[in-house]
């Protein structure tokens, strides 16, 4: 019960932010909030499907990290409204013409007969079993990250900071050299 | 009650949403945004097949090295959007020109 309150709730999330994330033209503030309740609505979905630790780290990291950065990046850039030519706001204009899009219906015809043959192999065996009762992923997590999965762990952390010097370099302003 | 397709649908919905924003939206930032949606989309799949084909967690490892590396690349990004926007005092995508031949 409460499973399919979780799991509708956050499906309607989902798909009212994305979808505002695709019509909120005016201001980019407005958008970017969208986005983060898309976001709020995966950490939901992370939730129905039993995974806590997923929930909580989507939480932190997009909503408390990632959302935040962008909503910097929209005030460090001209923030909201203001200066609408320079900042790009503008309709996007009718794309292609009935050729066009009668060529993109044929592909999606195609892609999506193509995607269901593959897929029909990989899901020939899927029934619905009965689930497993929901239980705690942290301590197994931790124990694959460290086990299983350390060369991916150690170079993530790599990655991460050759990212966070990378873009402190590339943001850094010129300096005159004379 | 929820199933797998459900989750699915879910996934690709954020997935062809993110994709229409990168190609139909003008703004840098707008197209970073829709990046994130695909990103999230990858990562929702995952949790899905992880919950409802196998119950080992890889898919959980997945997704939360998606996550990590969804938290580089807007950090890059918005470095080099910040860095356009010194240089060409705007972050129209159609200003980017300066590498043209």
């Amino acid at each position: 019960m409460f499973d399919s309150v979780l799991f509708i709730s956050s499906a309607v999330l989902v798909l009212v932010g994305s979808l505002g994330v695709l019509f909120i033209k005016e201001n980019l503030m407005h958008a970017c909030v969208s986005l983060l309740t898309a976001l709020f609505g995966v950490a939901g979905l992370y939730a129905t499907l039993g995974a806590d630790f997923l929930a909580a780290t989507q939480l932190v990291v997009y909503v408390g990290g990632v959302v935040i950065l962008m909503l910097f990046g929209i005030m460090l850039t001209g923030g909201g409204t203001s200066n609408e030519n320079k900042f790009g706001i503008e309709k996007v204009p009718g794309m292609g013409s009935v050729k066009t899009y009668i060529v993109a219906g044929v592909n999606v015809l195609v892609i999506s007969l193509i995607v269901i043959r593959i897929m029909a192999n990989v899901m020939k065996d899927y029934k619905a079993v009965p689930l497993p009762p929901y239980e705690s992923t942290v301590e197994k997590l931790g124990t694959l990250l460290v086990t299983d999965h350390v060369l991916a762990f150690e170079i993530s952390s790599i990655l991460l900071l050759g990212a966070l010097v990378g873009a402190a370099i590339i943001a850094r302003p010129t300096r005159r050299t004379n | 009650m929820a199933s797998l397709y459900s989750y699915l649908f879910l996934s690709f919905f954020m997935f062809v949403i993110g994709m229409a924003v990168m190609i139909a939206r003008k703004n840098v930032i707008a197209m970073l945004l829709g990046i994130e949606l695909i990103l999230n989309a990858a990562a929702l799949n995952f949790v899905a097949y992880t919950r409802f084909i196998n119950q080992n967690l890889d898919g959980h490892i997945m997704s939360l090295f998606i996550i990590v590396i969804a938290a580089a690349e807007a950090a890059v990004g918005l470095a080099i959007v910040i860095r356009f926007f010194q240089v060409r005092e705007s972050i129209h995508v159609d200003d980017a020109t300066q590498l043209q031949a």
